[in-house]
């Protein structure tokens, strides 16, 4: 499912982000990326949906290289790959329903297929009955299942995301891990960058430690020791 | 599918304008404004070339020639100027016209037979020039040909002409540099307002996969409507204000000539129309261009 092959990013300003990693995960897998700021983390995920391009090594997602893609080809990738954030990263002009169906619109659905799925989706994260109001009338917690939503429409094979705890209560954010969990039980394979080692504790799932840009300790599930 | 996509961008469009109202609004003055500036700029420079060259056309070098000069003579002299670099016309007018000519100016109908029978007039060459600086110079050149007896080019007045209308072509050309730089000023301006409002939309279509002509054509359709409703506006505002101007110059300023060719005001406005879509059209694809690399 996803490759990284003695990977190193430096970004143009000669900031050394990532040294040398590899890394394989299997499709189906949950797995958190875990380290302190700066570690590399985020750097790691946007290599994943193609934000970012390694600067040496090998990135396969579903035995595409993402290095050697065209440009024209990335669009194809990320339709296959769901995107959350910490910071939900909604459109404010636009109802839960647009959000999640925009989604859908970009790659060329119709509207009548994108109305039956929209609605699925929007059911499946609990959001059906609000799904005129704005992104501005929901909470934090509701916000972010929008965006869960929004990035399994389209039935992606990979779900990755950005520490997506970080700004909700522990109530809400345990809300949405039950929601991912669902989500990775149903196929998804999962890769979540995260801060909250609660989580991580009681998901006990396969646990990747980031660190100055190297990958320092790789867990499998149910093996995580915490003590850092 | 590809009906489909067309109604979805329009709509897209259409509802992106309403939802950014005031965006959108700003946006359609901001067009409106610089085409006014454009408009009334370009109307300026015409108007300032068009007085230019009334007055330099009015230029003319009279050459009196010797009475001794038979016909084929003066046919020789008429050829000899009027191959010269920068001569536009010469025409001939024979001492009987030149005296027929003056004796209607003075309402006279017996001038010849008051003057005893002899014609003062010496025949005369009339030549224009294509271009009012080189009157001096041709002048100069005529007045060396055998057979020419007398030279006369509104000397004195010509070189304060020339420099008037020069001054007068600068000052059309320095408005329409200014208001242009204004116009864009104005739009680059209004571009930055519209990337802060978009770069997230942008961000997340790219996100979840929109290729870069998707996400290009509901911007460039909302440019494109942006535009052309600033160039309207534009267009109601100068063409009105002009024909108004007109009819006040030609009311009171009768001796000012200025340009009321219909047909060119029209080619201006259309000029004017061309450009908000273009203009908006092209702020769209700009603005976005950065964001739309992989």
């Amino acid at each position: 499912m996803i490759k990284l092959r003695n990977v190193s990013k430096i970004y143009p300003n000669g900031a050394r982000a990532l040294s040398n990693i590899s890394l394989e995960i299997a499709k189906g897998e949950f797995v958190f990326l875990v380290g302190q700021s700066g570690a590399g983390k985020s750097t790691l995920i946007k290599l994943l949906y193609r934000e970012e391009v390694a600067t040496r090594g090998q990135v396969y997602i579903n035995n595409a290289n993402l290095i050697r893609l065209k440009p024209h080809q990335v669009p194809l990738v990320r339709r296959n790959i769901g995107v959350i954030f910490q910071d939900f990263k909604l459109l404010p002009t636009k109802t839960v329903f647009e959000n999640v169906a925009f989604a859908q619109h970009v790659i060329g659905k119709n509207k009548k297929e994108s109305k039956a799925s929209t609605e699925n989706m929007l059911e499946l994260v609990g959001l059906g009955r609000k799904k005129n109001a704005f992104p501005s009338e929901l909470s934090g917690g509701e916000q972010q299942r929008v965006c869960v939503a929004r990035a399994l429409v389209n039935h992606p094979s990979l779900l990755v995301a950005d520490e997506p705890t970080g700004n909700l209560d522990m109530e809400t954010a345990w809300g949405i891990m039950e929601l991912l969990n669902h989500i990775n039980k149903l196929g998804t394979t999962v890769v979540m960058a995260t801060h909250a080692m609660q989580i991580v504790k009681q998901m006990n799932k396969r646990v990747v430690r980031v660190e100055e840009g190297k990958i320092a300790e790789d867990t499998a599930e149910g093996a995580y020791k915490f003590g850092f | 599918m590809a009906f489909d996509s067309a109604k979805y961008v329009l709509g897209q469009s259409l509802i992106s304008l309403k939802r950014n109202i005031w965006l959108s609004v700003a946006s359609i003055l901001t067009v409106m404004i610089s085409l006014t500036l454009l408009g009334s700029s370009l109307l300026f420079l015409a108007n300032t070339s068009h007085i230019a060259k009334t007055f330099e056309s009015q230029l003319e070098i009279a050459v009196f020639l010797n009475d001794k000069l038979n016909a084929d003579q003066i046919i020789a002299i008429q050829n000899n100027i009027q191959n010269r670099d920068g001569v536009a016309a010469v025409t001939f007018t024979s001492k009987d016209q030149a005296i027929i000519n003056f004796q209607e100016s003075l309402g006279s109908k017996s001038l010849l037979e008051d003057l005893g029978g002899v014609n003062p007039f010496p025949n005369k060459l009339t030549v224009t020039a294509t271009d009012a600086r080189q009157v001096q110079n041709i002048a100069s050149q005529v007045l060396g040909i055998a057979g020419v007896d007398k030279v006369r080019y509104g000397e004195g007045i010509l070189e304060k002409l020339i420099v008037f209308t020069g001054w007068l072509r600068w000052i059309g050309i320095g408005v329409v540099a200014a208001f242009s730089f204004a116009s864009f000023l104005l739009i680059t301006l209004n571009i930055k307002t519209n990337l802060n409002f978009r770069e997230k939309e942008i961000q997340i279509m790219r996100l979840v996969g929109a290729s870069n002509s998707v996400i290009r054509w509901p911007f460039l359709l909302e440019g494109l409507i942006i535009g052309l409703f600033g160039a309207g506006l534009a267009v109601i505002l100068v063409g009105t204000g002009y024909s108004w101007l007109l009819q006040y110059i030609v009311a009171t300023l009768a001796f000012m000539p200025v340009v009321a060719d219909q047909m060119f005001l029209m080619l201006v406005l259309f000029i004017m129309i061309l450009s908000g879509m273009i203009m908006g059209a092209l702020a769209s694809v700009f603005s976005i261009r950065k964001f739309l690399e992989f």
